[in-house]
């Protein structure tokens, strides 16, 4: 049962295409499991097509419908092409040559998705992104930095953090957005479960706690300058970049 | 007769779609095809590669998208060839249209959307907003959804847009201005003349009243 998600102000900007890519991945990562901000996005996709509808229309160059048509017939006929060439091969050939235009998992990245606990999901918005491998940070604290495919500035990263362990203590002046991924952790206030979201600005100054019974793993996008309290934790705060 | 015909003798926007050329569309209500008409004008190009249909979608889309993308800060060259791939793609994908599921309106921002996204990010997509997002949702249904994530799409269109014509003016500017605005934060507190500050707090504020005022209409 997810109780935490985002608020409609951070899913319209998703909607909008308003998010950098690291807050964008992190709510991307919570909508995938979660119907009700799906039905949220869906009602805030409505709202881009209701003001798309509203909007003054351009004037486009003459030709360009006649252009548009050529494109259609060209991509036809390349189609019809790929299609045939797909007939020729046996069923199952062209199953697995259809996959395979999916890039594949680095070997890095299989060696990475090996390591998680049996059962958690790996978000979907994360195809593409490369973690680093699990780094130590602390008893029973690691932490994964995750490059976006295309974004390597981003600040987003994973923690592992064993039952019972804090996270790393922090206050920060931009927002941090963390959707659980694995596992639980009491912010003081209340519980997050896997499949929870939050958001925090500089204003709280949390230090979570790992839910005993199992390790926890966080997905978390960071913006503005972070302080973290303590050694361990200033060590988090160089390695992240911040 | 056919949807295109009939669209084209009702809509004097789309006057000119048979002879595949573009003119500006008029305004007007009276002048919009309806949701029900749009429905129709997709099928007819997924059923029968209608090329009329797909010129009245044309008319009517491809400038608005070409408007939402210049808005956004796309180059108005960039934006008019990322409008008819936008079509090429609602050619390519209106078999796969369910309006149960989006009407051909917010399936087209979509559509447009991604395509901006995309363009953006040349390395690939890092997130799942690619070109089949919406769909690519659709296609692992939670088996806990919500009634509501199933909501007919038609109830949720109407329900949207009876929410926006409630909207106060200036509530309805903040919420064009975060969908359209190249910067929204700074156009937003540009025209409405306040505080960079406090405009964070009023995109909430809009966003809640919407909320309120969508959940609060019968479907």
């Amino acid at each position: 049962m997810i109780r935490h998600h985002p608020d409609d102000a951070l899913l319209m900007a998703l909607a909008a295409d308003r998010l950098a890519n690291g807050p964008a991945v992190v709510t991307a990562a919570h909508a995938e499991r979660c119907a009700h901000c799906r039905a949220r996005l869906r009602e805030l996709d409505a709202v881009g097509g209701a003001l798309l509808e509203l909007a003054e229309p351009a004037v486009l160059a003459p030709e360009a419908l006649a252009r548009t048509l050529a494109r259609i017939d060209a991509s036809d006929t390349a189609q019809v092409d790929r299609d045939a060439a797909a007939g020729a091969l046996p069923a199952t050939g062209s199953r697995e040559s259809a996959a395979s235009l999916a890039p594949a998992p680095s070997r890095a990245e299989m060696r990475f998705l090996a390591s998680l606990p049996v059962g958690m999901s790996w978000p979907r918005s994360l195809r593409g992104s490369t973690p680093t491998p699990w780094r130590w940070l602390g008893p029973g604290m690691r932490w994964s930095r995750v490059s976006l495919a295309d974004d390597r500035a981003a600040n987003v990263f994973l923690l592992r953090i064993a039952a019972g362990k804090s996270l790393p203590a922090h206050t920060h002046d931009g927002i941090e957005l963390t959707q659980v991924l694995h596992g639980a952790f009491h912010d003081g206030r209340e519980r997050f479960d896997a499949g929870d979201f939050d958001e925090a600005d500089g204003s709280i100054h949390h230090q979570p706690v790992v839910e005993p019974g199992g390790e926890c793993i966080c997905l978390a996008s960071v913006e503005g300058r972070v302080a973290f309290d303590g050694r361990i934790a200033r060590v988090l705060g160089s390695l992240v970049g911040m | 007769m056919d949807i295109a015909r009939r669209v084209i003798d009702r809509v004097p926007a789309a006057a000119g779609a048979p002879r595949l050329t573009v003119v500006t569309p008029q305004r007007g209500r009276g002048a919009m095809p309806t949701s029900e008409e749009l429905n129709e004008l997709v099928r007819a190009v997924a059923t029968n590669g209608d090329r009329q249909a797909f010129a009245v979608l044309f008319k009517h889309f491809a400038p608005r998208v070409v408007t939402y993308l210049v808005r956004g800060g796309t180059p108005p060259a960039s934006a008019e060839e990322l409008a008819q791939e936008a079509m090429v793609v609602l050619w390519r994908k209106a078999a796969s249209f369910d309006p149960a599921r989006a009407g051909v309106s917010t399936w087209v921002f979509t559509i447009a959307r991604n395509l901006r996204i995309d363009r953006h990010r040349r390395g690939g997509g890092a997130f799942d907003a690619g070109d089949d997002a919406d769909i690519d949702l659709d296609a692992h249904p939670d088996p806990a959804a919500s009634p509501d994530d199933r909501l007919d799409a038609r109830q949720r269109e109407r329900r949207v847009h009876a929410a926006l014509r409630q909207l106060s003016p200036e509530q309805a500017r903040v919420l064009h201005l975060s969908y359209f605005a190249e910067a929204p934060h700074a156009e937003i507190a540009r025209e409405l003349c306040l505080p960079l500050g406090t405009v964070k707090s009023r995109i909430r504020l809009a966003m809640i009243n919407l909320r309120r005022l969508i959940d609060a209409t019968e479907p």
